[in-house]
């Protein structure tokens, strides 16, 4: 990508962020000068930027912004939710524009109407009083109205004066299936100080077949006429497709309206029957605007007629034999109606379900056989002239809407769709001290061939190997400083993903109808990029939780005693080398005995299991896999994740969330994750002669315990460690590994015990071996299937150190 | 000179631009029956040829450049534009 491009794009990025949490900081505070200033300025700067690499869609949105802005600034129109709306729906739209934009380096033509849809909606909130005067405000204005009328009465306009060879012209395009277009091009009065030339746009239409200027006003008299204001409008007639008339309109968009033309206007025009235009279509004079000489007409009717069934007879039976039938029948269906026989039409359904039933085709292979004489009327019907019944799907649809109507309208993004930070940006003095660092180990680096020299020549070993392990002490350092460096330079801010819910929280909050205040606190704690970035979406999810369940609604709140508005807390700090995150909300908190009674119902825990469990394992429940107590799926909480799939995502990266609630009151969600997870320590332990890493998180310590102490508890076999019953595992087992666990001379069984999610399990190995710092690398391709293995790294002497997967062998 | 002006007539040479619309406007005021000639021009800039509407001027010659031609015939036909002369009317 062009590196200006690039620039282009994380600035966007950038300043939509800013501007989003700007607009809403001044739904708080309206008279807040310095916020709005801040936001013009920053509209304007995006606005100038996309206008630099000709993305004139996004341009003349923010243009619209920019200029509604500029009224509020202005104090001529007051800011209130009403404008908060549009103007935050066009900067979700700008950045998923500029999502495009990162893919293809271009905005693709689909958004041309939400594009167009939201800079009308911008600019209609734009008063059209006099004495409000906007860069071109006023001219749009008028464009718009002018469009609107033009739209009504385009196809008399059209006639009234168009001449007769351009009519005939137009008729003949139509009939080779050319768009028709009628343009009004209504430029501002002063678009001339903005470099425009109105007739210059005018006259390069693509595909223009006829245009005419006249004045949008009566003219003045000579004397008094003002060269400098444009007092012109223009109407084109054009056989283009429409994208590539927005295109060429594109920069003055909003004030042209184009209209398609029906070539059947055409031909029966106000000003009295054009004769010449006639003898060219005798007889299909109310068939749609695109015509086919008759003659042709009746061929494709009986070639369509046989290709259904050529269709129907094919013998083989695909996948989608069903659909395949369904079109034929589709097809038969409109043929019928084209004929003008609804009865015959209506056989076909039945025929079809029929066969549908059946697996066969006969049922409709019959109604073929049955309905030969279709064609021959079809025949008669097109050469008498008389109106055939058209067929429903083409004559529901108006010419114009197909094109603006087809591509759903979508920039209601929400703020969660919103794509992971690509950029960092670190200060420089982190560089720097990289920088110093790198210049040590070209250094340190340089001893080595000198230390192999002297190998070369000495033979004192000694004192070999004591030069060796003084540069190692020196490597060791550098690489120390240099991870810690890096992971300074990888640090980023709980910020980065709190900054969203502002915007979540206002969306989501008005939706339910609730009251809802955001508190963040300690949004400076950092952590490493990827860890913050893997908290996107499980905090999303959450808060997303607290509001639709947690949070009451106001009059309910007020019934209890509580303050009609909720408050969301979103909390970060770090705890040692972990970070914690705690969303608190003070609603109604979660039951127990509802979550029991849930969960029993699901099918998750036993009748049993549900009378001895305490209130905590009771409210933990809500992580169980296939767990939701929303009655009703709704679109902001139930849409089938989970808190399972809340904890999966946090385990993922080595992090654990827990909850504490008391009903009534609220609830805790606390969410503990590493600062940062490039370098781990892990243990390496052997069994069957291999060896194996295991995270150093997982592991509680490291015993020998005499063989005839394991007892069996049915199958399973257990030890008594420090007073507490642990069941044992053999790796060897879990691994699949065909070996008895080793003991040692004592017959002694080597128990390495881990923990995870708070349960214990005492892992049967053969021997312990060091503990390493390591870099684990995830296993790639087919390997990445292995759930037993968390990654992989590299020993000392090159060989490949396979890392266990704690959580699965319990 | 993108408008040549002449005793009885201006010659539109070219491409003519928005610069050239307040002098035109002063020489049509003082010469309020010549007649426009626009064989050479390739071009108006819309300031221009919202004079031309404005002020009625008999147009003796039209473009030789079609697109324009065609324009300026379907503007000026129109009831309130100017007449079209041609040269043998004169």
């Amino acid at each position: 990508m062009n590196p200006m491009l690039a620039l282009f794009l994380a600035e966007a990025q950038e300043y939509t962020h800013k501007i989003g949490s700007r607009l809403m900081q001044l739904e708080a505070q309206p008279a807040n000068e310095e916020l709005l200033s801040e936001v013009f300025r920053i509209v304007h700067t995006l606005k100038g930027n996309s206008g630099l690499f000709a993305f004139t869609q996004m341009t003349e949105m923010l243009h619209a912004a920019e200029d509604l802005l500029s009224l509020v600034r202005s104090g001529a129109i007051p800011y209130s939710q009403a404008l908060a709306d549009p103007l935050l729906e066009c900067m979700d739209l700008v950045s998923a524009l500029c999502e495009d934009i990162a893919k293809t380096e271009s905005i693709p033509a689909t958004r041309n109407p939400a594009c167009n849809v939201m800079a009308q909606a911008l600019r209609a909130l734009i008063p059209a009083a006099p004495g409000i005067q906007t860069p071109g405000g006023a001219g749009q204005a008028r464009g718009r109205s002018l469009a609107a009328e033009s739209s009504k009465s385009a196809g008399d306009a059209a006639l009234r004066d168009l001449p007769e060879a351009i009519r005939m012209e137009a008729v003949r395009r139509a009939q080779d299936a050319e768009d028709l277009f009628w343009i009004t091009y209504t430029p501002p009065p002063d678009c001339f100080f903005q470099g425009d030339d109105p007739f210059k746009e005018a006259l390069q239409t693509p595909g223009a077949l006829w245009g005419r200027a006249l004045p949008a006003q009566e003219l003045p008299p000579l004397a008094e006429l003002d060269t400098y204001r444009c007092l012109l409008q223009f109407k084109i007639l054009a056989a283009a497709s429409r994208p590539e008339l927005e295109e060429h309109f594109s920069y003055v968009l909003e004030q042209v309206a184009i209209v398609a033309v029906d070539a059947s206007a055409l031909i029966t025009p106000v000003r009295g029957p054009s004769p010449g235009a006639l003898s060219h279509l005798p007889a299909a004079s109310r068939a749609p605007s695109k015509l086919a000489p008759i003659g042709e007409q009746i061929a494709m009717f009986g070639e369509l007629w046989s290709a259904q069934e050529q269709i129907l007879r094919l013998e083989d039976r695909p996948a989608g034999w069903e659909g395949r039938v369904k079109a034929a029948a589709t097809t038969l269906q409109n043929l019928a109606l084209t004929a003008g026989d609804q009865a015959a039409s209506g056989a076909v359904a039945p025929a079809l379900e029929a066969a549908l039933r059946s697996s066969s085709p006969a049922p409709l292979l019959r109604w073929l056989e049955n309905h030969g004489f279709l064609a021959a009327r079809f025949a008669t019907l097109a050469e008498s002239g008389s109106p055939a019944a058209e067929v429903p799907v083409d004559a529901s649809q108006p010419p114009q809407s197909s094109a603006a109507g087809e591509e759903p309208v979508r920039f209601g993004r929400r703020a969660e769709d919103a794509t992971s930070t690509q950029f960092l940006k670190v200060h420089q003095t982190k560089v720097d001290r990289l920088m110093n660092l790198i210049g040590e180990l070209i250094i340190a680096k340089n001893a080595l061939p000198y230390l192999a020299q002297r190998a070369e020549t000495h033979v004192d070993a000694r004192e070999i190997a004591r030069g060796i392990k003084a540069q190692h002490a020196i490597i060791d350092r550098l690489a120390d400083e240099m991870e810690d460096s890096i992971m300074q330079i990888r640090m980023v801010a709980v910020s980065v993903v709190f900054q969203r819910f502002h915007r979540l929280v206002r969306d989501i909050s008005r939706k339910l109808g609730k009251e809802v205040r955001l508190v963040l606190e300690g949004e400076e704690t950092e952590a490493d990029k990827n860890i913050i970035e893997s908290l996107a979406d499980p905090l999303v999810h959450i808060v997303r939780n607290s509001l639709d369940h947690g949070i009451e609604l106001p009059d309910v709140r007020r019934a209890l005693g509580k303050p009609p508005a909720g408050t969301l807390t979103i909390r970060a700090l770090q705890q040692g080398e972990r970070v914690v995150i705690e969303i608190v909300d003070d609603g109604k908190g979660i039951d127990p005995e509802v979550v029991k009674n849930k969960a029993h119902e699901k099918g998750l825990i036993s009748a049993e299991r549900m009378r001895e469990m305490s209130a905590q394992e009771a409210i933990d429940l809500i992580f169980a896999a296939g767990f939701s107590t929303a009655e009703v799926v709704s679109d902001l909480s139930g849409r089938g994740v989970g808190m399972d799939v809340v904890r999966s995502a946090v385990a993922a990266v080595d992090g654990v969330v827990s909850v504490e609630s008391t009903a009534g009151v609220g609830t805790t969600l606390r969410i503990s994750l590493p600062l940062s997870m490039a370098v781990s320590q892990i243990m390496v332990v052997e069994s069957d002669g291999q060896l194996f890493g295991v995270p150093m998180d997982h592991v509680v310590e490291t015993v020998r315990i005499p063989r005839n102490s394991v007892c069996m508890i049915k199958q399973a076999a257990t030890a008594v460690l420090r007073g507490r019953i642990v069941p044992l595992q053999p790796l060897n087992r879990a691994l699949g590994i065909d070996a008895a666990p080793a003991v040692n001379q004592d017959d002694e069984l080597a128990v390495l015990l881990v923990q995870a999610g708070g349960e214990l399990l005492g892992l049967l190995v053969d021997g312990f071996r060091e503990a390493l710092g390591i870099v684990q690398k995830p296993l790639s391709g087919v390997l990445s299937g292995l759930v037993s293995f968390s990654g992989s790294t590299l020993l000392g002497d090159g060989s490949v150190l396979l890392i266990l997967n704690v959580r699965e062998l319990f | 000179m993108p408008i040549e002006y002449l005793s009885d007539r201006a010659v539109f040479h070219e491409r003519v631009p928005a610069e050239e619309a307040e002098g035109l406007l002063e020489w049509l005021q003082d010469h309020q029956k010549a007649v426009m000639d626009l064989g050479p021009c390739a071009h108006l800039h819309t300031a221009i040829l919202q004079i031309l509407l404005c002020a009625l001027c008999p147009i003796g010659v039209l473009p030789r450049e079609p697109r324009l031609r065609a324009w300026l015939l379907s503007s000026i036909r129109a009831e309130e534009g100017p007449p079209v002369v041609s040269r043998q009317d004169r």
